[in-house]
């Protein structure tokens, strides 16, 4: 790649444990149980763009978003940012200057604002904690300039969150994880709590934002369409893993691997086309006691019987690198993607 | 704190105080109370601990609306000459320091063992609520007359008349905790979920900055209401300590004392040594309860 | 005739500060096995008026003007009782959370029976082969043995089929779904959407569809009603509605939602939000966002106008347009 790496990830895994209770383990003679959330993800997020990941829930991405901004410390594996090695969760102070670098933005708007907290004071509060400002003044000042920086009036700092709407709200998460002047945005769900109308006004401003500060994000969405708007390179991502990640227009031009498929199969078709489809039959395995194999062979027309016993190991195909047995063996029928549209 | 006050008058919670007449009743109650207790030497009409102003002669005047009643004392005298009035003027002082010192005391435990034990989580945690829990299955009182107990026995002997109160506060405090801190606990576990911590720990916030900052003030409304609950409850234990005699001494007697001293005249036919203290005490525990009452459905939005 | 007939319903909320209008005189008619598609953003009233119509109104809310009418019959104004009665034997109902519309303690046979019986005149066997047959057309495999399953013992997908098996189970005319997959992952989603499509064809059920998804709409619905603020704004064939949307706020909302494969562009913006109840502006209530407002816009509130057949749109600059 021709930019430099911003963000790189290798072998990233984090794991739960779910067990029951001591004594009740104990007593029912049950070893420890785990649930592997992440299991082994590789990424590289090359500067000033936008990588997303995409999957059902309980697929691994949002605790991908956890690990990558300190809030969860992982098993395994290792996250550089800008060439540090990090461990956000485990030391506290040794990041400090690295954190302010890197911020994140919450899928809920109505709980990621602490209601007793005055607009002013949410996103300034970054601010003070990284020692940004010399005095009021200059707090003010700043405080004013976000604001107007995420379309908000600079006098919208006095009142308090309830007082707005879930898209202004979210223009306040915005402008607050801007404060510190960051280069990395974690955007986990941003809009899917949104309408669609207000979801358009703030992935506008989210692309605005990346064009103007020169921002590089991870997005995390299970929408395909928010997905195939806003990124560069997207990783699809089922059971704690990805199973193809390629670059956007690749991935949605040709899409390999068969959950790609599945989930590009069931958007809704805006266009009326009124297609007959067919949604593969099965919902997502518990992510404690997941499928041999390849996790996805259960729901999987193409599976055979190497895909109910090896795991598929990524690899390159194309721009795209796949994890997937049927693709690697070229037992997959080419299936065009939804290409290019015009919107009316 | 000043956003908190205009929130209060700006909310429904001014306007379902003055829609309920029994509350403002109980408010104005309260507020006689601290008042009097506050500007004792200057509303009670004797000093009873003045031993210069006492008259032994005095002793057991009944009520002044009686027969043999003086216009000097109006709820009469107890057996040294003091005057009714006046002792429980000033018995509400003490009772009042006690249970306002005893519930800041336990609130202030209570709230800080839970908010941390919340947000830390952990063997941490276990070990402090199941020590609460251990505390919740013995009785208050009798909590509060261990500690009472060993106190004193660390008190030096000369000491112990002016530390009578700060035993009793700090027994009190202590026997009361682990309500605060269950609830502390719960409210923590509610808001510490919720992405604007995540957001403060994003930014690298120090924890304890974390929870003063973000959980403590979402923790004060509801720690609020019981505590007012508290208040009456601490009364009541003060009350009880003292009539049970391991409470403040005789010279310097609280609502609870005052009862106890009239008590053994009670069948002597001296009634009123008795009746006024204890009045005075299920009326100011009463006005308190009924404010935390109201408190506690103001609080909570299902109700409003 | 329809099977029902909505006319100039109002939905309000009395507070301290007055009446708040929810939905503000809302008129539709649904035709026997047609599938219409109520869509809008939050607090615009879809679910309102899908409650509204099922005689499940949270109180305080409460119809205040306009009439309901199944089957020719008013069924606004019928008591509680025979209100309930009408509920499951001729409207169904599906809601967004397929966990609170099931009773954690019963079997969904158990429930599922007892809904039967309740309506139908059956014993208990040909109840629970009724049952059986019901799961088994929603597609839940081994229906014979998930009928002693709990709810909690199913994903959520399967306990939506168990839902809209409830729903069915007394074969009603017309089929409340609110959100019926908001809650459910997009793969999950799919199927329901396409298991409601068929069922409602084989059975014949209309099926009033609540969503602020326009995909599901798309993929669902033969006509779509678009609500803004408590109104009306829109009515139409979801075709000529989708394609060639002719009220502004639709426009726009079309505009807004991104599509696979456009990349890079921005999205149609509508400014600002939409306004809260106690603040809806005279005239239209979507003026103060709309890009073509003029003058009348203003103080002049638009009625439901034909823009095309069967296609109606409450929308001055429309009507200026078709009289020039």
């Amino acid at each position: 790649m021709s930019t430099p790496p911003l963000v790189e990830v290798e072998g990233l895994a984090r794991r739960f444990d779910v067990s029951r209770p001591w004594l009740a383990r104990l007593l029912l003679r049950e070893p420890r149980r785990f649930l592997h959330a992440v299991a082994g993800v590789d990424f590289v997020i090359p500067r000033g763009t936008t990588m997303a990941l995409v999957g059902e829930s309980g697929c691994g991405k949002s605790t991908v978003a956890r690990l990558l901004v300190g809030l969860l410390a992982p098993s395994a594996g290792r996250i550089r940012f800008d060439g540090t090695e990090l461990d956000l969760a485990r030391d506290r102070r040794a990041f400090a200057p690295v954190r302010r670098r890197l911020q994140m933005i919450f899928q809920d708007p109505y709980a990621s604002l602490n209601p007793r907290w005055r607009v002013a004071d949410i996103v300034a509060e970054p601010l003070d904690a990284f020692g940004l400002v010399r005095d009021r003044a200059e707090r003010r000042e700043r405080v004013a300039e976000l604001l107007r920086q995420v379309g908000l009036s600079p006098t919208d700092g006095a009142k308090y969150p309830h007082e707005f709407s879930g898209g202004q709200r979210q223009r306040i998460s915005i402008a607050r994880a801007l404060a510190g002047r960051p280069e990395f945005l974690v955007a986990d769900e941003p809009t899917s709590a949104l309408d669609v109308s207000v979801q358009a006004q703030i992935l506008n401003l989210v692309k605005d934002l990346q064009e103007r500060l020169g921002l590089t994000y991870l997005l995390i969405s299970h929408n395909l369409a928010v997905v195939s708007l806003m990124a560069d390179q997207v990783g699809v991502m089922y059971l704690g893993r990805i199973v193809e990640l390629a670059p956007a227009g690749e991935l949605f031009a040709r899409p390999r691997h068969p959950y790609t498929r599945l989930l590009l199969d069931t958007v809704p078709d805006l266009e009326m086309r009124r297609r007959e489809r067919t949604p593969v039959a099965g919902e997502v395995p518990s992510p404690i006691d997941p499928p041999p194999g390849c996790a996805f062979h259960p729901r999987c027309p193409w599976a055979n019987a190497r895909c109910r016993a090896e795991r598929p190991r990524p690899l390159p195909v194309g721009a795209a690198r796949v994890a997937c047995h049927a693709v690697e063996e070229g037992r997959l029928p080419d299936r065009e993607g939804q290409g290019p549209r015009v919107p009316h | 704190m000043t956003a908190a006050i205009r929130r209060f008058f700006d909310h429904d919670l001014w306007w379902s105080f003055k829609s309920s007449p029994l509350t403002v009743a109980a408010a104005v109650v309260t507020l006689l109370f601290v008042l009097a207790a506050l500007f004792a030497p200057w509303v009670a009409p004797h000093d009873p601990f003045d031993p210069a102003s006492l008259d032994l002669l005095d002793a057991f005047t009944p009520p002044a609306w009686t027969e043999r009643g003086d216009p000097r004392f109006l709820l009469g005298t107890d057996d040294q000459g003091r005057d009714v009035l006046s002792t429980i003027v000033w018995g509400s002082r003490i009772s009042l320091l006690v249970g306002f010192a005893a519930v800041l005391l336990s609130a202030g435990l209570g709230v800080a063992l839970g908010v941390s034990a919340g947000y830390r989580g952990g063997a941490y945690e276990a070990l402090v609520m199941r020590l609460a829990d251990v505390q919740l299955t013995i009785p208050g009182i009798l909590v509060a007359l261990t500690i009472n107990g060993v106190a004193r026995t660390l008190v030096p002997r000369e000491l112990q008349e002016a530390a009578a109160i700060w035993v009793l506060v700090l027994a009190i405090g202590i026997s009361d905790w682990p309500k605060y801190a269950r609830l502390a606990r719960g409210t923590t576990l509610v808001e510490k979920s919720k992405d604007y911590i995540a957001a403060a720990r994003v930014i690298g916030l120090h924890p304890l900055r974390i929870m003063v900052r973000h959980l403590l003030p979402n923790v004060i409304g509801p720690v609020l209401v019981i505590g007012t609950i508290g208040l009456a409850l601490a009364i009541i234990s003060e009350a009880t300590l003292s009539f049970l005699g391991v409470g403040v001494s005789p010279t310097t007697p609280s609502l609870g004392t005052l009862i106890r001293i009239g008590n053994d005249f009670l069948f002597s036919g001296e009634w009123w040594i008795t009746l006024f203290p204890s009045l005075a005490l299920v009326l100011l525990v009463l006005a308190v309860n009924l404010l935390g009452d109201w408190l506690r459905d103001a609080f909570n939005p299902k109700l409003r | 005739m329809a099977l029902l007939e909505v006319e100039d319903l109002v939905v309000e909320f009395p507070t301290r500060r007055g009446p708040l209008v929810a939905v503000d005189g809302v008129s539709f008619t649904i035709e026997p096995g047609e599938v219409l598609g109520m869509v809008g953003e939050s607090g615009a009233g879809k679910s309102l008026t899908g409650m509204a119509i099922i005689g499940l109104l949270e109180p305080p809310g409460r119809i205040a003007r306009g009439c309901v009418r199944l089957e020719g019959r008013r069924i606004d104004d019928l008591p509680p009782e025979a209100m309930r009665r009408i509920r499951g034997r001729k409207i169904g109902a599906i809601f967004q959370d397929p966990l609170t519309s099931l009773n954690p303690l019963y079997t969904i046979g158990r429930q599922l029976q007892e809904t039967i019986r309740t309506h139908l005149d059956l014993d208990a066997r040909a109840a629970r082969e009724r049952a059986i047959g019901l799961l088994r057309e929603v597609g839940i495999p081994a229906p014979e043995r998930r009928i002693e399953a709990y709810p909690h013992e199913l994903s959520g997908g399967m306990r939506q089929r168990v839902v809209i098996a409830l729903a069915l189970a007394a074969e009603p005319a017309l089929v409340v779904a609110d959100e019926p997959t908001t809650a459910l992952d997009v793969s999950i989603q799919a199927q329901i959407v396409q298991l409601l499509k068929r069922l409602c064809r084989e059975h014949r059920t209309a099926v009033l569809l609540v969503t602020h998804d326009m995909g599901v709409i798309a993929e669902t619905a033969d006509r779509v009603a678009v609500l803004y603020a408590g109104r009306l704004v829109e009515l139409g064939p979801v075709e000529a509605v989708i394609r060639r949307p002719r009220h502004p706020y639709t426009q726009g909302l079309m505009g807004a939602i991104p599509r696979i494969g456009v990349r890079g562009g921005r999205l149609v913006q509508i400014e600002g939000a939409m306004p809260r109840l106690d603040a809806i502006p005279p005239g239209c209530a979507f003026h103060p966002r709309c890009p073509r407002a003029f003058e009348r816009c203003r103080h002049a509130r638009p009625e439901p106008s034909a823009v095309g057949p069967g296609h109606t749109a409450a929308c001055w600059r429309r009507l200026e347009e078709a009289d020039a």
